[in-house]
């Protein structure tokens, strides 16, 4: 009890307390029982997938990361010609600012492991005028090879030999421990340049300029916005003293649509995220975080949460074999809603002997199981080769409304892409393909899916050069839903104008191409209709897929205020008690039952921008108080009172004023 | 207006399922007996009331004459009366599917009400109560004019009897024990208009007028103080004790989970209205035993290292924060670097090099405290958060903590938030009384009041006394001047009160006395001859809390004694009696 008004400690458990732990309970069903096997199931899949993240975000900004190194490995060189500017890099990290510090950190790990700079990043936060600026270099500069106590003791001494002692922001420290270690470069990182103050930065350019000459230092600037307005900001004069080259970094969305690519559009992957989690994830990424490490971490998340709090997820395991499974997973499998569907089927199909021998017999299902997991599986593994199919020929065809293989894969999971117009669209602009683009397409969808693709698209490569081959004209075969080859004619009739449209006349390859076009259509299109079905509806697609919204959105968008609102305004909503739920007497929300502070927050409500403390008392007292007024009574209805008040000020609701004697000020209006 | 659109969505209100209505009072009832509310026309309350009848067309006002001309002062009535009339007119002027006399009519009243307005903001802004005058007297008039009938404007007038100047909770006259009489308590507050934009609902919720309160005060020994605080709420036992542990038995209940979220990297933020710490306790406690049946602990006399941090204690420091991590990362022979910064790199850097069997929990009550909340603060724990090998426990108590992290913050801080509503009182966090006294002002209650601060006094030299007494007279002659500018603005309802208001508004921000004045004043007096003297003067009161300063918008100090206007007085009278 003591230790609630200590500032911090180390936690000991209570000396005599050694009883049993509490969960040795024997109840008869432990929801918890085959944890431990869905938890290592769970880690074996999610390192796959954190794999495939690693190897992607590596490659993701690798080429860009690569060309800064060799940028500042060249400018290390040649400080020693030319004196006449700082090698300064723009990094146009783009406006994701929570993905700027771990790609400064990668960074760093490159440039300290490929030259022999010293690295450091200075943000706005701790630079807010030149000298802590300076100080901070130094200090990050110096005890990047000194010990942090060396450094300390190793300095002063140092200086004050040296006739006057040097002030602790007197860039001599550096030439100083310079002269000792003899980097190659200094490398001064500014991560987030918008936010420096440009007087600041002018000075920072102009001082480090007066030092080049003893100090090679090099400077990165970290740009949200664009290169144009980081010049902007600073002065000709100041800019003179520059010598810059911009680097593009990939932005975080492309990134994260990469992510998604190998995640969770992926076709050899054990487990799913479903159309509405990955909607709600990519949106949450586009209108508010922008974020990849966000992103990954939600990815997680689901995986975790599909696996703990779901029982049959134990079917997920690698060989699972029969006698891995207590009699509970089957019962768990057979509570599934996809469970119902499928019984429900088998039922109009009148095949209820089955139906019977799935409901009693654990082995048959067992059966059923591992035939459907696999099925969901493939159904939904076809489905992802599909959807990148897809946006794989939409992109080769450069068509316009660019459209993210995300969203189409997340249509297609819902089911409902089969219908769209932009699947109708895609299908009619391969119809009118010429050859030349049509070569190109087969490359890339070989590129992409390569083999395992159900259409075979060497074929069509050989059969398509062959035609090319023997055509003699320069120009790319046309089919004949090409509208090029169609022409209006105009005749004149009796007075009337008669618009015809005529086919122009096909040559044989022309006719040939067509006739290959159609092949390649019509086979896209069983392949698509067949693929983009609606996975929900097989059985175990539950498991196969996770889906939930529930506990994802509430972990990651908390919503703490419209909380804090809520048990306020409606502390039955938490509570669950008899007295305060208000519901027999309808025009009395506020019980004198309710929680104090509960009541005070909802007079609370009802008053302007400033409340009175004394009316706030009497109407308190009026709601919670005794008739018969006791001393004793009232002393507890004021403590209560009083300790509302201070909850509503701890909470940030109320605060002084000094306007009128007794007021308090409102701080907080709810529901906005 | 009352469209056929309005009373469908009165219908479907009516049609919900009961436990949505229970859930939506309060929410209707959001906003109390204010000024403004007076400033609306009468037609406008109610509107969106759910409690009203469906579909009553809008001569309703008619129909409740009728039926409540006898008792008329009846909350129903009013309710009733008030309810569906032409509210959304005035904003929405769209009269669709109404009869065209009650259209007119709508319109007439809309008409006159805007000409009104726009007469009103033409001339600038007056003072509330004309404001006041005017809507009531247009109210009326439009009553008198829709329909002529005695009864109406009757009650109407009633209405406003139980308003009296100041319409504050009291002022409404909520008698004692109204509220167990099952006499609703807030039947004469309209309920804000519903399902308004956020941006509207702001400017509904601040409208102009909504601030006027009565100038009642507490009496001034009501208030607590901490022994008879603490005395009264040893005999309270809250009625919904069994309800909060079983809150607290069903968050216990997601501590393994919670655990294993930690395994997986993850740190934790709970939230949610009421101290979190029982669940904090009994979670560490919680993880202790895990740990200590894991591999490293098991079968041997070592113990795992659970860093408990109470944010929420006053003063306290990241030094203390990361000197207590260290001390459970760091074996004890390893000298620590004295400097934050570098504090905290050598911890990450010694967690990086040495990682430990399992990642140091930190559990951080409050980690929105005021003393966790300045600068550098965030960042560092955010740097900390985000080792993989420190798992951190938080719990945040206001409700806009999350604004306090910025999106590379918050990625670092790589939280899982849980709902971890309690209820239980804050008392390890708040002082009750030390903050009731601070809120309204009163802070010089701590040193014992008029008596303290006269032994304080009598402690000190006479030119200490001297200066003293030059604050207390001025602070005084300040709130005379405040008092007759309120005085007169109470008892002017003419244009005049305009002239009271704004010098009102002018003293209120210059509470207290400039620095500079104060100064001069006692060079005057001969209580020190410089400034130095003189600020070694104010560090004593300082010391003693019996002064209080604060910059004003224009960067000048203020001085002040934190004592009300009787207390003043009383040491005003002792000064200069020279009974010290």
């Amino acid at each position: 009890m003591e230790r609630e008004h200590q500032r911090c400690y180390i936690y000991a458990p209570p000396a005599t307390e050694e009883r049993p732990l509490k969960r040795q309970r024997t109840s008869k069903f432990n929801p918890q029982a085959q944890l431990p096997e869905r938890l290592s199931t769970f880690r074996h899949i999610w390192s796959q997938q954190e794999e495939r993240i690693k190897a992607t975000l590596e490659e993701a900004d690798s080429s860009t990361q690569e060309r800064i190194v060799n940028f500042v490995a060249a400018s290390a060189q040649s400080t020693g010609e030319s004196q006449g500017a700082i090698p300064t890099g723009l990094i146009v990290a783009g406006p994701s600012i929570a993905s700027h510090g771990p790609f400064f950190e990668r960074l760093g790990r490159r440039i300290r492991d490929r030259t022999s700079c010293t690295y450091v990043v200075l943000t706005s936060g701790e630079s807010l005028n030149l000298k802590t600026f300076l100080k901070n270099v130094i200090k990050k500069v110096t005890s990047r090879v000194d010990d942090d106590d060396d450094d300390d003791l190793g300095r002063t001494p140092a200086s004050s030999r040296k006739g006057p002692k040097l002030l602790d922001f007197d860039l001599g420290h550096v030439q100083e421990w310079q002269k000792k270690n003899r980097v190659e470069s200094i490398v001064v990182v500014i991560q987030d340049s918008e936010a420096f103050d440009t007087g600041i930065l002018v000075e920072i350019v102009n001082l480090f300029h007066s030092w080049l000459d003893r100090l090679p230092f090099i400077l990165l600037f970290g740009i949200a916005t664009s290169a144009e307005s980081f010049e902007d900001r600073l002065s000709g004069h100041s800019l003179r003293y520059l010598e810059g080259q911009k680097f593009d970094v990939t932005q975080s969305d492309e990134i994260i649509e990469k992510l998604f690519r190998v995640t969770v559009a992926m076709t050899d992957i054990p487990l799913w995220i479903g159309p509405n989690l990955s909607r709600r994830m990519l949106d949450r990424q586009r209108d508010h975080v922008q974020n990849v490490q966000d992103f990954v971490d939600g990815l997680k998340y689901a995986y975790m949460s599909h696996f703990y709090a779901s029982y049959p997820t134990i079917i997920l395991k690698e060989d699972l074999a029969f006698k891995d499974l207590p009699s509970d997973a089957f019962e768990a499998v057979r509570n599934l809603p996809s469970f119902r569907v499928w019984i429900e089927e088998l039922l109009d199909q009148r095949r209820a002997s089955d139906v019977r021998q799935l409901l009693d017999d654990d082995q048959y299902l067992f059966e059923g199981i591992v035939e459907y997991v696999e099925e969901c599986r493939k159904a939904l593994s076809t489905l992802s080769q599909a959807a990148r199919a897809l946006a794989c020929i939409r992109e080769s065809l450069q068509m316009s409304p660019h459209v993210h293989l995300s969203t189409i894969w997340t249509r297609a999971a819902s089911g409902e892409l089969l219908a769209t117009p932009l699947l109708r669209e895609t299908m009619l602009s391969i119809k009118k393909t010429p050859s030349n683009k049509l070569v190109q397409l087969l490359v890339s969808m070989m590129d992409s899916d390569g083999e395992a693709f159900p259409i075979d698209i060497t074929a069509f490569q050989r059969e398509l050069a062959d035609l090319i081959k023997d055509n003699a004209s320069s120009a790319p075969l046309r089919s004949q839903d090409d509208v090029r080859s169609d022409s209006l004619r105009t005749t004149v009739v009796a007075q009337k104008v008669l618009l015809s449209k005529h086919k122009a006349a096909l040559s044989e390859q022309d006719k040939a191409y067509s006739d290959l076009i159609g092949r390649f259509h019509d086979g896209l299109e069983a392949y698509f209709s067949s693929a983009f079905m609606d996975p929900r509806t097989l059985f175990l697609s539950e498991i196969v897929m996770h889906d939930l919204k529930s506990p994802h959105t509430e972990v990651f968008q908390p919503k703490p205020r419209f909380a804090i609102e809520r048990a306020l305004a409606c502390p039955h909503d938490y509570l669950g008690c008899d007295c305060c739920s208000g519901q027999q007497n309808e025009d009395s929300a506020l019980s004198t039952t309710q929680p104090a502070t509960a009541i005070l927050y909802q007079l609370y409500l009802e008053s302007g921008a400033f409340i009175n403390a004394a009316d706030l008392w009497s109407a308190f007292n009026a709601v919670v108080g005794n008739e018969e007024k006791e001393e004793e009574e009232e002393s507890k209805t004021m403590a209560l009172f009083q300790r509302a008040l201070a909850e509503l000020k701890y909470l940030g609701l109320v605060k002084p004023t000094r306007k009128k004697t007794d007021h308090v000020a409102k701080m907080m209006w709810k529901g906005l | 207006m009352a469209s056929a659109k309005r009373k469908r969505s009165d219908d479907d209100a009516e049609d919900a399922t009961p436990r949505k209505l229970r859930a939506r009072p309060p929410q209707d009832d959001t906003f109390g007996e204010q000024e403004a509310d007076e400033i609306q026309t009468p037609s406008r309350r109610k509107r969106g009331q759910q409690a009203a009848e469906i579909g009553t067309p809008r001569s309703i006002l008619k129909k409740t004459g009728l039926a409540n001309g006898i008792n008329g002062t009846t909350p129903k009535s009013h309710r009733k009366l008030v309810f569906e009339t032409p509210t959304k007119s005035v904003e929405r002027a769209t009269p669709n599917g109404t009869p065209t006399i009650v259209r007119n009519a709508d319109r007439s009243a809309r008409r006159k009400s805007n000409r009104r307005l726009i007469e009103r903001t033409m001339n600038g802004a007056e003072s509330d109560e004309e404001a006041l005058d005017e809507e009531e007297e247009l109210a009326e008039r439009i009553l008198s004019d829709e329909d002529g009938e005695q009864d109406d404007t009757q009650a109407a007038a009633e209405e406003d009897v139980p308003a009296p100047e100041t319409p504050s909770k009291r002022g409404r006259g909520r008698p004692k024990g109204s509220g167990k009489k099952g006499r609703p308590p807030k039947q004469r507050s309209p309920t804000p208009p519903q399902e308004l934009p956020p941006h509207e609902e702001y400017f509904w919720q601040n409208r102009p007028g909504g601030t006027k309160t009565s100038n009642n005060t507490l009496p001034p020994q009501i208030l607590l103080n901490h022994d008879e605080y603490f005395q009264a709420m040893q005999t309270y036992q809250d009625r919904h004790e069994s309800e909060m542990k079983f809150l607290l038995e069903l968050h216990s209940r997601a501590y393994d989970q919670w655990i294993f979220e930690l395994e997986e990297g993850f740190n934790l933020c709970l939230y949610g209205y009421g101290s979190k710490r029982p669940i904090t306790e009994q979670f560490t406690a919680h993880l202790y035993r895990h740990l200590v049946n894991q591999k490293p602990y098991k079968g041997t006399k070592k113990t795992p290292k659970v860093v408990v941090i109470n944010g929420y204690a006053t003063g306290t420091t990241l030094k203390d924060i990361l000197t207590i991590v260290a001390s459970a990362v760091v074996p004890t022979s390893i000298k620590l670097p004295n400097q934050l910064n570098s504090l905290l790199a050598f911890i990450l850097e010694y967690l990086s090099e040495n990682p430990p069997s399992h990642p140091i929990p930190i559990v951080l009550n409050s980690i929105d405290s005021p003393y966790l909340r300045k600068s550098p603060v965030p960042a560092m724990l955010a740097t900390l958060a985000a080792h993989p090998s420190v798992n951190l426990i938080c719990t945040a108590d206001t409700p806009n903590f999350p604004l306090l992290w910025d999106v590379g913050l918050k990625s670092q801080y790589k939280f899982l938030f849980h709902d971890a509503t309690t209820f239980a009182p804050y008392d390890a966090e708040i002082d009750v009384v030390e903050t009731v006294n601070e809120l309204l002002g009163r802070s010089g209650r701590r040193i014992g009041g008029r008596d303290g601060v006269g032994f304080v006094l009598r402690s000190l030299p006479e030119n200490a006394r001297k200066l003293f007494r030059i604050l207390v007279t001025d602070q005084l002659a300040l709130l005379f001047m405040d008092e007759g500018g309120q005085d007169e603005e109470d008892s002017a309802r003419t244009p005049s009160s305009k002239y009271a208001r704004t010098k009102n508004t002018i003293s209120d921000s210059t509470q207290g006395i400039e620095y500079g004045m104060l100064y001069r004043k006692a060079m005057e007096a001969l209580v020190c001859t410089s400034e130095m003297g003189f600020r070694t003067l104010l560090k004593e009161f300082h010391d003693h809390q019996m002064i209080e300063s604060t910059k004003d918008a224009m960067g000048t100090e203020r001085l002040w004694a934190p004592f009300r206007q009787e207390e003043l007085e009383g040491l005003a009278e002792d000064l200069s009696g020279d009974a010290l």
